[in-house]
């Protein structure tokens, strides 16, 4: 889970090896919001794999790659 | 990005992962053992024992052979490529997800820095009530969603 300057550099470092998956700052910013944004909340709960699955699929974030499984 | 389990965590437990992120936050490193225990007026083992539960959850990650915090996600307990500053202090990320996280954790701003992993370029990205100043940059997130708590130091 890294960033990188561009896509171009995404391509160059994977140097042929299967890519995953890309998103923008804004779209990391996004999630990162949904994901974290209670986890310092006096009342935290563990999110449910349900609760998280819908995290993703609210930002468009579905098929295969993105199945958080069972 | 753990994948959340539950099972086996009492009150007294979530308590313990309470007091252990409020002191990550305020020291801005990762308590160990010995200085939660003390801060909380408990002996070592108690505090040993249920940062194991929490780990067994998924609800924070410790060193299996020392015991003591790895991650408190998003919060990294060793230095790492991912630096993130807010509100005068600094902490590590475990990746760039987490990066994100920490701004988004305290509700601050943030500042996030770290190098492309192709070219060794420095990377800083401010993030203003959630905006990143910075949307040249992409994440890549390179394992499938399935496989992020079996890899989560390779992800």
């Amino acid at each position: 889970m890294l960033l990188f300057r561009s896509e171009e550099h995404v391509n160059r470092w994977l140097a042929g090896r299967p890519r995953g998956a890309i998103l923008s700052t804004a779209e990391l910013s996004d999630l990162a919001t949904a994901w974290w944004g209670d986890r310092l909340a006096i009342d935290w709960k563990p999110h449910t794999r349900e609760q998280n699955q819908r995290i993703l699929e609210d930002l468009g974030l579905t098929g295969p790659f993105w199945d958080l499984g069972s | 990005m753990a994948r959340p389990r539950i099972e086996g965590l009492d009150p007294s437990d979530l308590e313990l992962r309470n007091a252990t992120y409020q002191v990550f936050v305020e020291l801005g490193r990762a308590p160990s053992i010995e200085e939660l225990a003390a801060a909380r007026g408990q002996p070592v083992d108690v505090v040993r024992d249920g940062w194991r539960r929490l780990h067994e959850a998924h609800a924070l990650v410790v060193d299996h052979e020392t015991s003591e915090l790895l991650m408190a996600n998003p919060f990294a307990a060793r230095a790492t490529d991912f630096r993130v500053y807010a509100e005068e202090r600094t902490w590590f990320a475990n990746c760039a997800w987490d990066a994100f996280g920490i701004g988004a954790a305290l509700g601050v701003d943030s500042v996030i820095e770290t190098v492309c992993p192709d070219c060794s370029d420095p990377i800083q990205i401010s993030v203003t009530a959630g905006v990143p100043d910075d949307l040249a940059s992409v994440f890549h997130v390179l394992v499938p969603a399935a496989q992020w708590w079996n890899d989560i130091t390779h992800t």
